[in-house]
């Protein structure tokens, strides 16, 4: 085995979290906002629970993605097709937010998703020329600055966290690693939860074929 | 250490796979059982709905007779795996004890050729209880040494994966008549015809289809047949259930 090129693990996260915060702006409450970042991280990955709700989770990213970065935050998925959904947003204004750029088929959302990297939008309203629709409706809610981060595990993308604020310019380097870091951890969680429900789905499937051959085998010997 | 083992006994089984030019399969951990645990036959029996019994691999005649015995019967170190979820283990089928367990099935399984029996569980997913075995016979008697009983366990649950992944498999990659789970045509028939003869006899007798298989058990036992044998006659219609109080004549 090869060492690995980036780590995933929530150990590593926590770890260059807990290291000061860079930006100024960032933490009176760090020490608060450390332990929900953790506390996040954990429930983000531990996702093989009877209950599993994909909409709860992903309500989990949302809103706590808000709260520790400061912006209106909203996630999409990929669909079996590969087709961009909506998933989940904290705010209203974050739900129109993707749902235009989804319409439109551009935006930074598209744009991360594709390229599978971070976008930065450090002022919405100098894309207006490349993302019209996008750009206005962003003016309109008030939302000057946009940061979409992949949803990525290996070579796969599954979705794009996006967040939105209300002031211009680009989230900070330490803001960046959460936000990024959060949406690591969802996809994890994700990958995982659907790998164990489909070889639940394989195993039922399996005892279905066994039991309803006997059934059908029976019916047809009773009416020969 | 059980991470190698592990590894070990998967590249064998890919092994097995590549050499029959398929993709890796149950039948795969009965041929690769046979030489890595020294025995002479092997087999995997999963468990279905309301105790029905499925052979999903057999890696000779000696071993689907041995399946079938305990089907017939209903003992056997393969029920006794599905009932206790342990793993059920005779190096010498001639002992007492084994006759003791098992009155029916142990001495008509040393009339088959077996001397030795092993039965190993493997469970489904995350579930709490065995949903078959993995099972072999040797020829002679002789316990399984304590490294054959390590690559035994980690090819039962090897059986497990494998007839869940097969799952996966689109039909067209699988074989004409094949059952579920990788089942071979062959098993998969003979098993469709024990069915299809409960239903038959349960219209016979006009009984539950519960006590048509059981009747058909009987039948199979009494007359020291196999079981698959006297579905296929019914099958056939060369044998019909038509009397209530004995048994049929053929």
């Amino acid at each position: 085995m090869t060492a690995p090129t980036r780590d995933f693990g929530v150990s590593a996260v926590t770890r260059r979290v807990v290291s000061p915060p860079r930006s100024a702006k960032a933490h009176e409450g760090t020490q608060m906002s450390e332990d929900l970042l953790c506390e996040t991280l954990v429930e983000l990955v531990d996702t093989v629970v009877a209950d599993f709700d994909v909409v709860d989770f992903l309500h989990v990213l949302v809103t706590r993605s808000a709260e520790l970065l400061e912006a209106a935050a909203g996630a999409v998925l990929a669909d079996r097709r590969g087709a961009l959904r909506l998933a989940a947003a904290s705010t209203e204004g974050a739900r129109l937010l993707q749902s235009v750029q989804l319409d439109t088929a551009q935006g930074p959302c598209l744009d991360c998703f594709r390229a599978c990297r971070p976008i930065a939008v450090p002022d919405i309203a100098a894309a207006e020329r490349i993302w019209p629709r996008f750009a206005r409706a962003a003016q309109q809610l008030e939302l000057h600055s946009g940061q979409s981060f992949p949803m990525r595990l290996r070579d796969q993308v599954i979705g794009v966290l996006n967040l939105f604020r209300p002031g211009r310019g680009c989230l900070s380097l330490a803001e960046l690693r959460v936000g990024q870091r959060l949406a690591d951890a969802a996809t994890i969680g994700l990958m995982h939860q659907r790998s164990v429900s489909s070889s639940e789905m394989l195993i039922e499937q399996l005892q279905t074929a066994l039991n309803s051959r006997v059934l059908i085998e029976q019916a047809k010997g009773k009416l020969a | 250490m059980t991470d190698s083992i592990s590894a070990r006994v998967w590249a064998y089984l890919a092994e097995s796979a590549a050499g029959r030019g398929a993709d890796m399969a149950v039948a795969d951990v009965c041929a690769t059982a046979v030489w890595m645990l020294a025995v002479s036959g092997s087999w995997v029996t999963a468990g279905g709905l309301a105790g029905s019994r499925h052979f999903m691999c057999v890696s000779d005649q000696v071993s689907e007779q041995l399946a079938e015995l305990q089907l017939t019967l209903g003992e056997g170190p393969c029920e006794d795996v599905l009932r206790s979820d342990s793993p059920v283990l005779v190096p010498d089928l001639a002992v007492a004890e084994a006759n003791v367990k098992w009155p029916a099935f142990a001495p008509q399984a040393r009339m088959a050729g077996a001397a030795a029996i092993f039965a190993l569980p493997f469970r489904l997913g995350r579930a709490a209880v065995s949903a078959g075995a993995l099972a072999a016979y040797r020829n002679a008697p002789g316990p399984l040494s304590e490294s054959e009983l390590r690559d035994g366990l980690v090819l039962a649950e090897a059986a497990a994966s494998l007839l869940v992944s097969s799952q996966q498999q689109p039909h067209a990659a699988q074989a004409a008549g094949s059952g579920p789970g990788g089942q071979s045509p062959a098993l998969a028939l003979r098993r469709s015809q024990i069915d299809q003869a409960t239903g038959m006899v349960s219209e016979q007798l006009a009984i539950s289809l519960a006590d048509a298989f059981a009747r058909l058990r009987d039948y199979a036992a009494a007359h020291h047949r196999s079981l698959s044998e006297v579905a296929r006659e019914v099958v056939a219609r060369r044998l019909t259930f038509t009397d209530d109080q004995g048994m049929p004549a053929l």
